[in-house]
């Protein structure tokens, strides 16, 4: 690919390259090469960045076309998990979930941390979830105690990013996430649940945690990527 | 459009936390924009619309990766559009190849403004845009906009091949300078 000298070697070769790649006018074989070398190169990573950041002033001439009605039925066909696919298992097994939560206490008594000590008799429910994402090495095991009002909380792996915190929500059926604080990293906490938002702790109430600014979402809405996730289950 | 651009980035937000109602509202909120992409490139309303469809469902499984940075989130979700038709462009071409990872943005670090950037990155690109020859200008365009391979672009401005690599890659070099005085 040496047809001329524009596309010869040095730094202005690999820029233009790289918008070349941005525009998607590299042939197959090239492309894929420098696909490579933008995994590895974090300088052309950038330029990259530069380019598809610069181009998309562009993205306004695209003018809006409604589409055709049914696409979003189509989708949402695809994506929505059907209620019936939903039973078998091991994530549905209540002796994982039953282990879970053992293991979930195991953790916290040897941390030294949540009061094993006289527990109240049974008065509420007690949901437990196991946080992860896929692409994300940060788990979490959740312990919601409906008769204390808490949510506990244990950092099973993960590292903490440099300035940034991780942050708690909790989602309740089909409405906008409501958070629950910043959550430390390498230890466990113990969340106290506003008693206006206990009613909405039940089975199905879905934990994630997202990496967000330091000290937190600044907008009360999630801004940041989920690092882990998952649904409360009875034990 | 820069209004609603925070409100779209919470969307994607709520979205990557499989809030079925964000999303719903999201695609109430983009889809026009986005068929208006791969209808562009692809030109053809049956193939504009699976895309859309593929789309969707990108956005829906992708939506944890968007990271808000010094990208808009329109930009984000045009991304993933333009990239797909660009996908299923060149599927028909003689060589096919995979530029799955296109999709993956950098994140720039910490966020200025959205709304801000993206008027910023218009004007920019207008004015890098217009300091070169109105052809040259218009080939990066097609490129961008159309998808246009080397091939059409050539066909389109009736220059050999090569001078048309040879014009782009030219102009290439003078918008980079331009763009990031």
């Amino acid at each position: 690919m040496s047809v001329d000298g524009e596309q010869g070697g040095g730094e202005d070769g690999d820029r233009v390259r790289v918008a070349e790649f941005a525009l998607g006018l590299l042939p197959a074989q090239e492309h894929e090469a420098l696909a490579r070398r933008l995994a590895t190169e974090p300088a052309l990573a950038r330029e990259l960045a530069l380019w598809r950041r610069r181009f998309s002033g562009l993205d306004s001439e695209f003018a809006e076309v409604t589409p055709p009605a049914g696409v979003l039925e189509r989708v949402e066909a695809r994506v929505f998990p059907q209620p019936a696919a939903r039973s078998s298992g091991l994530w549905n097994s209540l002796g994982f979930w039953r282990g879970l939560a053992a293991t979930c206490f195991a953790l916290a008594i040897v941390a030294g941390g949540f009061a094993l000590a006289p527990r109240p008799p049974l008065t509420g429910q007690e949901l437990v979830a196991a946080l992860e994402a896929e692409g994300s090495n940060i788990k979490f095991v959740a312990f919601y105690d409906e008769a204390a009002g808490m949510v506990r909380i244990a950092a099973l792996s993960g590292d903490a990013a440099p300035n940034k915190d991780f942050e708690l929500w909790a989602i309740h059926g089909t409405s906008p996430p409501v958070s629950m604080g910043v959550i430390p990293v390498g230890s466990k906490s113990d969340i106290a649940v506003p008693a206006a938002m206990r009613p909405g702790f039940v089975a199905g109430t879905v934990l994630a945690v997202t990496l967000e600014p330091k000290g937190g979402s600044p907008s009360g809405a999630p801004t940041g990527p989920v690092v882990a996730k998952g649904a409360t289950t009875a034990i | 459009m820069s209004q609603s651009t925070g409100e779209i980035a919470d969307l994607i937000a709520r979205t990557a936390l499989r809030d079925r109602i964000a999303f719903r509202e999201l695609y109430r909120r983009t889809s026009a924009k986005l068929f208006g992409v791969t209808l562009r490139i692809l030109g053809d309303r049956a193939e504009a619309e699976e895309a859309l469809q593929e789309v969707y469902v990108k956005i829906w499984q992708r939506a944890d990766r968007y990271a808000a940075g010094g990208y808009s989130p329109i930009s984000w979700l045009v991304a993933i559009a333009r990239n797909h038709a660009l996908d299923m462009l060149r599927a028909r071409r003689p060589f096919a190849e995979d530029i799955e990872q296109a999709i993956e943005i950098a994140d720039l670090g910490p966020d200025p403004e959205r709304a801000a950037v993206e008027a910023d990155e218009r004007a920019r690109i207008d004015a890098c845009l217009g300091e070169l020859e109105g052809d040259r200008a218009e080939a990066v365009r097609g490129a961008y906009l159309d998808g246009f391979s080397y091939e059409e672009l050539a066909a389109r401005h009736k220059v050999p091949l090569n001078t048309m690599r040879t014009w782009l890659r030219r102009s290439l070099i003078k918008l980079r300078e331009c763009l990031s005085a």
